[in-house]
């Protein structure tokens, strides 16, 4: 089983297919979980709080504005902790966690030159592209160790 | 560790989420449910979350997706209702997904070959271009 | 309960959204979020003009959109994105002013980082709910009766008395400590109007210390500076109706204020460096061995141009000020650096972020500084008007609106 970063990194359906085929995908909504489940802060609606940004100079200088910091908080360990990756070429309509494109275009650089193994894909528009779009994936899945 | 997971059916599968939910109240897991329009979002401990999402795969192995989610259901810090309306950012990425799910299902259903797809069309060569516009012209 | 819409890309994940609630629930308002489906965020290069590639932008669009379609959904408009932002900076520019053009809804923009707090954003967040509330007071052209305003500015505390639309009195002293400043401006005003504290019908106050000073005088009006400062503005102008532009440079902060009839639009508020502020030019007074008083009338026989500043910046600002002198540069070119610094700092970081709408009044200290707003004018290619009483502005808008709270 192989930890599989998946791009856009709140997608569901890249993350569901990772999943059913047997890895673990990395998923933002985790790093959410431990925010929001962690007591002793209030600061709705993701309890993120000033300290996130500072966390995310790790990823960004201090230039780089903060709420792109502040996803870099949350999305960056999922990268450091990724052995293989899949991208999905941005479809234009990336909101949330991945609402912000300059942290969308570091993400992708930081997964590519991590040097792990990464699938290039875009998404389907009609039967022909969601078959190979599965089978691209179910291949390079089982590729991993 | 209490995880929260979306579980959402294609718009083709034949499985509500209606029936995922009675599943769930008919079951053994002690988890919490929640119907949305798109599907159900289950919270519970993680391994009986992660026991409960094979089962409800079953149901329709093709035609039923699962997507983590960071808040608990109906959690007030999220909740439209309490927050001033309006869908939460992230709620539009599932919608855009959903409406290719059928695609996914299809996909995953078939068996047989997979297509050559053409590759995407190339701009017309630059010496074409020349002969359209000098006919056009003539 | 008024309901500001909030179209932001960046501040949940700036850590301050909670900051933000917090200040719209101080001025008693509440955030909310105008309900957009896809289509709408897909739609936003077709109804808004542009679709760019942060997703959360162009859901503030489409936000926008929505509003303009139904504005019964907000009562006020912030528009916020992160600082640094290129991307953002252009979209929230462009969200306030289609908000501005095509519906009566005040917006505040604003460039957040994590380090922004619920104070900062609450005299922003209590101007805005002001002009919501009281639109009706804010309307009000004419002073009635015997009224007072104290302005506790953090340089300086003014005071005017006002008696049937005219002012009669007025006080000016340095704020030391902050209740004794403000006793000693009435007192000044008072006795220069003649009048005693005790026939006084009401007293409104402004400024930084105007909950302190307003608590203690028990005073009938105490209102931030933004729309005291307008209405203040329009009437010694006697631009009360239609379009006007107040601009103020202030000891501590800028204020750029669009308004229409009399009412805040839209506004900045700017208060990081000193180097655009009544400071750097008093600094420069005190290099130049000229009085403050004096330095504006010397500003105007010189020319910035024949002054080299490499900076905007107070220390090393004033540090090319004192080399050019070294240089043999005349004080008077270098009195006009000063105010063209500051003008120019003024105009590039805040001017961008109004509507600049005839006739462009400046008050304030500042504005009696000759200098200043001829630099302004330069910059800005438009006559600007400094009313008499420029000075008193805040004093006199507060005297002002609380003698409209005497009728109600």
């Amino acid at each position: 089983m192989a930890k599989v970063i998946v791009y856009p990194p709140t997608s569901m359906i890249l993350s569901d297919l990772v999943e059913r085929m047997g890895h673990k995908a990395l998923v933002v909504p985790e790093a959410v979980r431990r925010l929001v489940t962690a007591s002793g802060i209030e600061s709705p609606p993701l309890n993120m709080t000033p300290e996130e940004p500072k966390k995310g100079l790790r990823y960004a200088a201090v230039d780089v504005p903060s709420g792109v910091r502040g996803r870099m908080s949350l999305i960056g360990p999922i990268i450091e902790e990724a052995e293989a990756a899949i991208i999905v070429e941005d479809p234009g309509w990336l909101t949330g966690c991945a609402g912000c494109s300059r942290t969308n275009e570091l993400v992708r650089l930081l997964i590519r030159t991590k040097g792990v193994p990464v699938l290039d894909l875009s998404y389907p528009t009609n039967d022909a592209e969601a078959k190979v779009f599965v089978s691209k994936i179910r291949t390079f899945l089982e590729g991993l160790k | 560790m209490l995880v929260t997971k979306y579980v959402i059916t294609s718009s083709e599968s034949n499985i509500l989420p209606s029936d995922i939910a009675m599943k769930i109240y008919g079951s053994k897991y002690e988890v919490l449910v929640k119907e949305t329009c798109f599907g159900v979002v289950i919270n519970g401990e993680e391994e009986v979350i992660n026991a409960l999402v094979k089962e409800i795969r079953a149901l329709d192995p093709a035609g039923i997706f699962i997507k983590d989610r960071g808040f608990p259901p109906g959690d007030p810090r999220r909740c439209r209702g309490r927050r001033g309306g309006g869908a939460r950012p992230g709620f539009y990425m599932i919608e855009s997904e959903s409406k290719m799910l059928p695609l996914i299902s299809r996909a995953l259903a078939f068996q047989g070959d997979i297509p050559d797809i053409p590759e995407k069309k190339k701009p017309l060569p630059i010496k074409r271009l020349e002969e359209i516009i000098k006919n056009g012209l003539s | 309960m008024i309901r500001i819409a909030q179209l932001s890309c960046g501040s949940e994940y700036s850590g301050i959204q909670k900051e933000i609630e917090r200040a719209a629930e101080t001025v008693g308002a509440k955030i909310i979020y105008p309900e957009v489906s896809l289509e709408d965020i897909l739609n936003v290069e077709k109804t808004f003009g542009v679709s760019v590639s942060s997703g959360d932008l162009n859901l503030a669009m489409a936000r926008a959109v929505r509003i303009v379609q139904n504005p019964d959904l907000a009562d006020a408009v912030i528009v916020m994105t992160c600082f640094r932002c290129a991307e953002a900076a252009i979209i929230r520019s462009e969200i306030r002013k289609y908000i501005h053009e095509h519906s009566k809804i005040p917006v505040l923009s604003y460039s957040f980082t994590e380090r922004t707090t619920a104070e900062t954003l609450l005299t922003r967040m209590e101007a805005l709910v002001t002009t919501v509330k009281y639109r009706g007071l804010l309307a009000r052209e004419k002073q009635k009766g015997l009224t007072a305003g104290i302005d506790s500015g953090s340089t300086t505390t003014k005071a005017v008395v006002m008696r049937d639309n005219v002012v009669i009195g007025t006080g000016w002293v340095p704020t030391n400590e902050v209740l004794k400043s403000a006793e000693d401006a009435l007192q000044a005003a008072l006795k220069m109007a003649g009048v005693a504290k005790e026939d006084i019908a009401a007293t409104g106050v402004t400024g930084y210390g105007r909950f302190l000073v307003g608590k203690h005088i028990n005073a009938r009006l105490i209102q931030e500076e933004i729309t005291v400062n307008s209405k203040g503005a329009v009437f010694l102008a006697d631009a009360q109706k239609g379009t006007a532009t107040v601009i103020d440079i202030g000891g501590m902060d800028n204020k750029a204020i669009s308004v229409q009839d009399g009412i805040p639009g839209g506004f900045t508020m700017g208060g990081i460096c000193a180097g655009a502020s009544g400071r750097f030019l008093e600094l420069t007074a005190k290099r130049l061995g000229v009085d403050i008083t004096e330095l504006g009338k010397l500003a105007l026989k010189g020319d910035y141009r024949n002054v080299a500043m490499n900076s905007y910046c107070i220390v090393f600002g004033t540090q090319s000020l004192v080399n050019s002198l070294a240089l043999g540069c005349k004080p008077e070119d270098v009195a006009m650096a000063a105010c063209h610094s500051v003008a120019e700092q003024v105009f590039e970081q805040q001017l961008q972020e109004v509507e600049v709408k005839e006739p462009v009044i400046m008050v304030g200290g500042t504005s009696l500084i000759e200098g200043l707003p001829k630099a302004m004018e330069e910059l800005l290619h438009v006559l600007v008007t400094v009313p008499k009483n420029a000075q008193y502005i805040g004093a006199v808008g507060a005297a002002l609106l609380v003698s409209g709270l005497l009728e109600d």
